[in-house]
């Protein structure tokens, strides 16, 4: 017989000091460590308040495993984990053998997502958007194009980092595990969510972006540019959305300083023509008065400039000789008010105009999307901001270039008693304006000031007092950081992380106690996250915000030196915790969720009215805003599911879909009125500090009914809604342009989808519609 | 037998081309559903109108 291998034997001979060599889960074979195995066991101690390991004791137990590791053979990592496991056990340490086998549980889920890191890259590289759902996590990003999919694997790459090497174990093991989620992770060591931008304070003495200073601006077409760049170099800093709480006042100086432009300029070209001048002439007369009579001409109140330029236009000599008649001088200052009246209406148009198709196209955001972008408006009753308003929401009417909807900025229309709500109000033409828009475009959607919970900061003409929301729901008002200053602008969210409720109505198995035990260990779970994160993203430095600081949007960051670090003036910023899926988590418990019966309505209220209490408490103690959000989830709505699918299984009326009701919502399948539906929802805005929205799907031809439109916004108002929209269908035709509802057929030029139309039949159609674009498919 | 191209009136265009449904997406919206993820595009489908 041929030499026979040496058997491994368990007891070693007291000689053996352990294996020379161990064998890698990915095979290779490396030098052993046995101080890797101490360590190992140091770490899973150190969470163990019972049980003390002292040095010597370390030692002793490395040893111990090293000697029980069987001769004869390469081990395996997985054979000297179970050893160590064993080892501990036998020498006493049962919660510190615990430790070590959840510690190798975690270390396990991380080590899975790194091998998905790698099939994650593999599926961004080679398929298409259509086909990976990952590639559609975000709408706004088109994951096809170059930078699209380099955004991704930073991305990615991002959220590994994270995940293996900041979040504390038990954290990063909630988020894998779908308990949690935790938001935008991959921005997680670098900035913040959004900022409420107050162009205003911005434009006022100029402003830099990085290269180049841009002066003060001079003009309505200035205004709206500078505003776009803002917004852009505001959001190539954080991670979310930017919005600009004060549109209508911020844009309103532009409109005012284009009219003075516009007034001078056709008051010397009128000159020149009435009274004969060479061009030169009456333009150095205009010169003259604007020295000395002055340039505050007003477009609310132009005579009163008027009054002060006539009589002394009739004292110039001309140069022809003569003077003007006061009748004629009078004319000379109507007609240049007339004109820059039109004028200026007409630049203000275009701006607009500008506004909507730079912000739908400026790929300005890493490359890849555009920015996120929101406008709140409505409350500004001047001359000048109810200028802005109409054009505004006459160039959304109007659409992009060949008459599409666009798509930013999310707009907002703040709905007030008193200024816009109702018919004897300054601004009611503007608010019967923005629903015919918003029946054609789905925007402007409505927040509404008089909402207790809104109305309670609101001060007349103090746009920092009316509370504006982001585009997605966000809102930022209360302070409990700095109680003088429950104010908008400059504020945003720092970052949010939402709780798998649902699942916690599973788990509950219809015990409401242990229901409420579970929710409050989550809470007090994304409580520590979020000051986890809270302390990274203050240790950062002006340095890291060149625009966000540098610049001085973020509030108090004007006087902060370059390498201070941000903690301090972030604390006006709020911390988030979020939610989905409450009517599932209702059903689980009850069996109904809250649109079928009252006592799920009323169990709802509690549950969502118990976090908000939790959140309202931990400010207090801590001094820092946290609140609670309706939590937008776009991804997470599949996510949550996704996970608690594999788990449970198919459960009817909660994991039986491919997603989980938004936040607070009545499920979108569940058949119910309109107004209920506000109804219902309404007491949740009040809950949801931190943001919230309700929808309502009205039928297809809304365009053709704004009373039935306007119906459900007043229903809003009265339940007491923070922010709402309608949603209604909008469909295109790219052939010949029609935008409205479409069937299968389309009503303008008759093909059904995919279907071709002659040339000449266009031809006929543009005669009538004569906006269509010029289709001409492919040659 | 004829050939050469179709006259203007015959050729047709627009073959192919689908007609574009914007929609909401949490509060805002996207292009078309096209891009939207696979549990939003199963939400999107199961939204039914209210009676107003």
């Amino acid at each position: 017989m041929a030499a026979s291998k040496r058997l491994p034997v368990r007891v070693s001979a007291a000689s053996w000091a352990g294996p020379v060599s161990i064998r890698k889960r990915s095979g290779d074979v490396v030098p052993f460590d046995p101080s890797k195995i101490r360590e190992a066991i140091r770490k899973s101690n150190v969470s163990v308040r019972e049980e003390s390991l002292p040095s010597a004791a370390l030692d002793e137990l490395t040893r111990r495993v090293t000697r029980s590791i069987p001769q004869g053979q390469i081990p395996g990592v997985e054979q000297v984990q179970d050893l160590v496991e064993e080892t501990l056990i036998k020498a006493g340490y049962a919660k510190t053998a615990k430790a070590y086998i959840l510690y190798r549980a975690e270390h396990a889920k991380i080590r899975q997502s790194e091998t998905d890191l790698m099939e994650i890259y593999k599926e961004l590289t080679f398929s298409y958007a259509a086909d990976a759902d990952i590639k559609r996590e975000n709408a706004n990003i088109d994951a096809d194009t170059a930078m699209g999919t380099m955004l991704k694997y930073g991305s990615e790459g991002a959220k590994y980092f994270v995940d293996n090497y900041i979040l504390p174990r038990d954290v990063a093991a909630a988020h894998i595990n779908g308990d949690i989620h935790i938001h935008d992770k991959d921005f997680y060591m670098l900035t913040e969510t959004c900022c409420q931008i107050d162009l205003l304070k911005l434009f006022k003495n100029g402003f830099s972006t990085g290269h180049g200073y841009l002066r003060e601006p001079a003009s309505i077409q200035s205004y709206s540019a500078l505003g776009c760049i803002a917004i852009q170099a505001n959001q190539n800093e954080m991670h979310g959305g930017q919005s600009v709480p004060n549109f209508d006042y911020a844009m309103a100086p532009g409109v005012a300083k284009t009219f003075r432009k516009e007034y001078f300029k056709a008051l010397g070209q009128y000159l020149n023509a009435f009274c004969s001048l060479e061009y030169g002439q009456g333009q150095a007369l205009v010169q003259n008065a604007k020295a000395q009579v002055g340039e505050d001409v007003s477009m609310g109140q132009p005579q009163l400039y008027g009054e002060q330029l006539v009589p002394w236009l009739t004292q110039q000599a001309l140069p022809q000789g003569g003077t003007l008649t006061a009748a004629q001088a009078q004319k000379a200052h109507d007609m240049a008010t007339q004109t820059a009246m039109a004028e200026t209406d007409r630049a203000t148009y275009q701006a607009m105009e500008a506004l909507v198709h730079n912000l739908n196209t400026m790929n300005s955001r890493a490359g890849a999307q555009v920015p996120f972008s929101s406008v709140n408006y409505g409350t500004d009753t001047s001359p000048e901001g109810r200028m802005v308003i109409r054009n505004l929401l006459l160039a959304t009417d109007a659409g992009l270039g060949n008459g599409e909807t666009p798509i930013f900025p999310v707009q907002i229309f703040k709905v007030k008693e008193g200024i816009n709500y109702n018919s004897q109000d300054p601004n009611y033409d503007l608010f019967q304006l923005a629903i015919r828009t918003s029946a054609k475009r789905l925007f402007p959607n409505f927040s509404f000031l008089d909402a207790p919970f809104n109305l309670q900061y609101y001060k007349e003409g103090d746009y920092n007092s009316e509370v504006a929301y982001m585009g997605c729901r966000t809102r930022v008002m209360g302070n409990v950081h700095d109680p003088e200053r429950e104010i908008t602008c400059g504020r945003g969210n720092l970052s949010f992380t939402s709780i798998n409720l649902p699942r916690l109505g599973i788990e509950a198995h219809g015990d409401l106690d242990r229901f409420y035990e579970m929710l409050d260990e989550k809470i007090d779970l994304v409580i520590r996250q979020l000051l986890h994160r809270f302390k990274i993203q203050a240790a950062k430095k002006s340095r890291n915000y060149p625009f966000l600081m540098g610049q001085g949007v973020w509030i108090d960051s004007d006087n902060l030196d370059v390498d201070e670090p941000v903690g301090e003036i972030l604390k006006h910023g709020t911390l988030s915790v979020g939610f989905i899926g409450l009517a599932e988590t209702l059903v689980a418990l009850t069996g109904k969720h809250h649109g079928q019966s009252p006592e799920s309505q009323k169990l709802g209220l509690e549950i969502i009215s118990h976090m908000r209490r939790r959140m309202d408490e931990e400010s207090q103690k801590t001094g820092l805003n946290f609140t609670l959000l309706a939590t937008p989830a776009e991804g997470l709505s599949g996510r949550f599911l996704r996970i608690d699918q594999k788990i449970y299984g198919k459960l009817p009326g909660i994991t039986d879909r491919d997603y989980y009701t938004n936040s607070f919502h009545i499920p979108v399948y569940f058949p119910i009125r309109a107004f209920d539906k506000i109804r219902l929802e309404a007491p949740y805005h009040a809950l949801t500090n931190a943001g919230h929205i309700s929808y309502v799907e009205l039928d297809g031809d809304v365009c053709k009914n704004p009373k039935a439109f306007e119906a459900v916004i007043r229903c809003m108002k009265e339940a007491g809604v923070g922010y709402g929209s309608v949603n209604h269908p909008v469909d295109r035709d790219p052939v010949c342009g029609y935008t409205g509802v479409i069937d299968e057929v389309c009503p303008r030029c008759g093909r059904r989808e995919g279907e071709g139309v002659s040339i000449e039949k266009l031809r006929e159609l543009r005669k009538k519609f004569p906006g269509m674009p010029n289709f001409y498919g492919l040659e | 037998m004829t050939e050469g191209k179709l006259t203007q009136k015959e050729a047709c265009v627009g073959q192919g081309v689908k007609f574009e449904r914007i929609r909401r997406i949490t509060g805002y919206l996207v292009g078309t559903t096209d891009r939207f993820n696979n549990a939003k595009r199963a939400e999107e489908k199961d939204r039914i109108k209210h009676g107003v």
